[in-house]
């Protein structure tokens, strides 16, 4: 579903992407994390072109990013993406934020639009906030209407970059039940995390980055239990003592 | 001092102070129409990464700012039928104006755009929007809103700057009080009532920003 093979990346003299390879199948669930400046945003959002890569192979659904015959547009209405930051279209309520896209790209009808807005609504919990503005909204239940956008549009693939990061404590686990709600039906999901109780829960495969390069890659058991680097061992240190 | 105030002469030119305003108001708006045409275009070009619109309308945008509109004006008055363009004096006056004020309008309408989080136009992107359905459907609603206050400023700055055009003898406001000044050699009467009715239509225009920015307020949500 997502290949990156040999991936490198440059921001002026900083290779922010070294040599990436990853394969990711359809269905799965992979959770990347790692310390801050390593790459994992980059990373996944390279992957509907949000960043563009320097050299080394992309190929998404079949795609080969770069490529003059790849349709961006078309493959990026194919591929979910939630910020941290939410993104919702602040002068927009909440069902235009999720009925916008596929009424303008998916051209579907508005009625039926609605009709599945609604119910993606009501799916990430929110039946009553189909007409509330962004800002009328706390940030777990903004990032849950971002979460039904990119529903809405019927993607193949998520991607999730540090969807909790920016939420306060108690709300931050009423976004990860969505996600692992989309995740138990079937989605092909990345998600850069550091939510270690949902990598444990729905993913197939952690990543670890540092310094723009995948240091390891295992099952969540392994790679919490049994972590291989020293790089690997110290950040989980640091991220499990609290 | 005062005994020498004429309100007699002021009532008796009062037809003619009444004409003037009319075409004040609608050369204006018929400026402020054509600034935001202009002040579309150049904006649009001015947000272009290549080269070769952005420019042009930052250089055009430069050179209006850095010269006077009187110098514009005598341009366009003056050098203009030199180069075989002879055009009556209104329209040279509403061309003046639109071009100048457009120059201004620009720059409200590109910080407006450029105020909007670069997260929203992402967002689009990442639904898979096409450039054009980034800015119609996200980034210009919104820019729009930001945008009236400012150029209702735009639109008091372009009606005082519309007294310019009694410089090449256009009827406006201000050349009612220079008739009367000349006529009858009032100029204070003359003078003071074309400041009253400038004054009028500040606070016009000064409501409808108000009632605008009320409007807004109500009607859009903001983050």
């Amino acid at each position: 579903m997502i290949e990156f093979r040999g991936v490198n990346k440059w921001f002026g003299a900083l290779n922010v992407l070294k040599d990436i390879t990853l394969s990711v199948e359809p269905g799965e669930v992979v959770v990347v994390c790692g310390p801050s400046g390593s790459g994992k945003s980059t990373l996944i959002r390279c992957i509907n072109g949000l960043e563009t890569i320097r050299d080394g192979d992309l190929v998404v659904d079949g795609r080969r990013l770069g490529d003059p015959a790849t349709n961006m547009t078309l493959l990026r209405a194919e591929i979910g993406f939630v910020f941290q930051s939410f993104n919702l279209y602040p002068h927009k309520t909440a069902l235009e934020n999720v009925t916008l896209a596929p009424i303008h790209v998916r051209k579907i009808q508005r009625a039926e639009a609605e009709k599945a807005g609604r119910e993606l609504l009501a799916k990430v919990g929110l039946a009553d906030k189909v007409n509330a503005y962004p800002a009328q909204l706390s940030g777990g239940q903004q990032q849950r209407v971002a979460i039904a956008r990119c529903l809405g549009m019927r993607p193949k693939i998520m991607l999730f970059d540090e969807p909790t990061s920016a939420l306060d404590p108690e709300m931050i686990s009423e976004v990860l039940d969505v996600m692992v709600a989309v995740a138990e039906e079937g989605m092909t999901m990345m998600v850069v995390t550091h939510e270690m109780g949902f990598a444990r829960k729905v993913a197939q495969r952690v990543v670890f980055m540092d310094a723009g390069a995948i240091v390891e890659s295992g099952t969540p058991e392994e790679f919490f239990s049994d972590p291989k680097t020293d790089r690997s061992r110290a950040f989980l240190s640091k991220i499990l003592r609290h | 001092m005062l005994e020498n105030f004429s309100f007699r002469t002021i009532v008796e030119y009062l037809p003619l102070f009444g004409q003037g305003l009319i075409t004040t108001v609608w050369l204006s708006a018929l400026s402020f129409v054509g600034a935001l045409a202009v002040g579309i275009v150049l904006s649009a070009m001015h947000l272009q990464r290549g080269w070769l619109f952005r420019v042009p309308a930052k250089a055009y945008i430069d050179a209006v700012r850095a010269t006077p509109l009187l110098a514009q004006l005598y341009f366009l008055y003056f050098g203009l039928p030199r180069l075989g363009f002879i055009l009556p004096e209104l329209v040279v006056g509403i061309l003046a104006l639109s071009l100048n004020s457009g120059a201004y309008v620009a720059e409200i309408i590109r910080a407006g755009i450029l105020s909007i989080p670069r997260g929203h136009a992402e967002a689009g992107v990442a639904s898979g929007m096409t450039y054009v359905q980034r800015m119609r459907l996200v980034i210009l609603p919104q820019a729009f809103k930001v945008t009236i206050p400012p150029l209702l400023g735009q639109a008091i700055v372009l009606v005082k700057d519309s007294a310019l055009l009694s410089l090449i003898s256009v009827a406006e406001l201000t050349r009612a009080g220079q008739l009367l000044a000349s006529d009858r050699f009032m100029p204070a009467e003359g003078f003071i009532t074309i400041a009253a009715f400038y004054l009028m239509l500040y606070y016009c225009l000064k409501g409808l920003a108000a009632l605008s920015g009320r409007w807004l307020g109500l009607a859009g949500a903001r983050t």
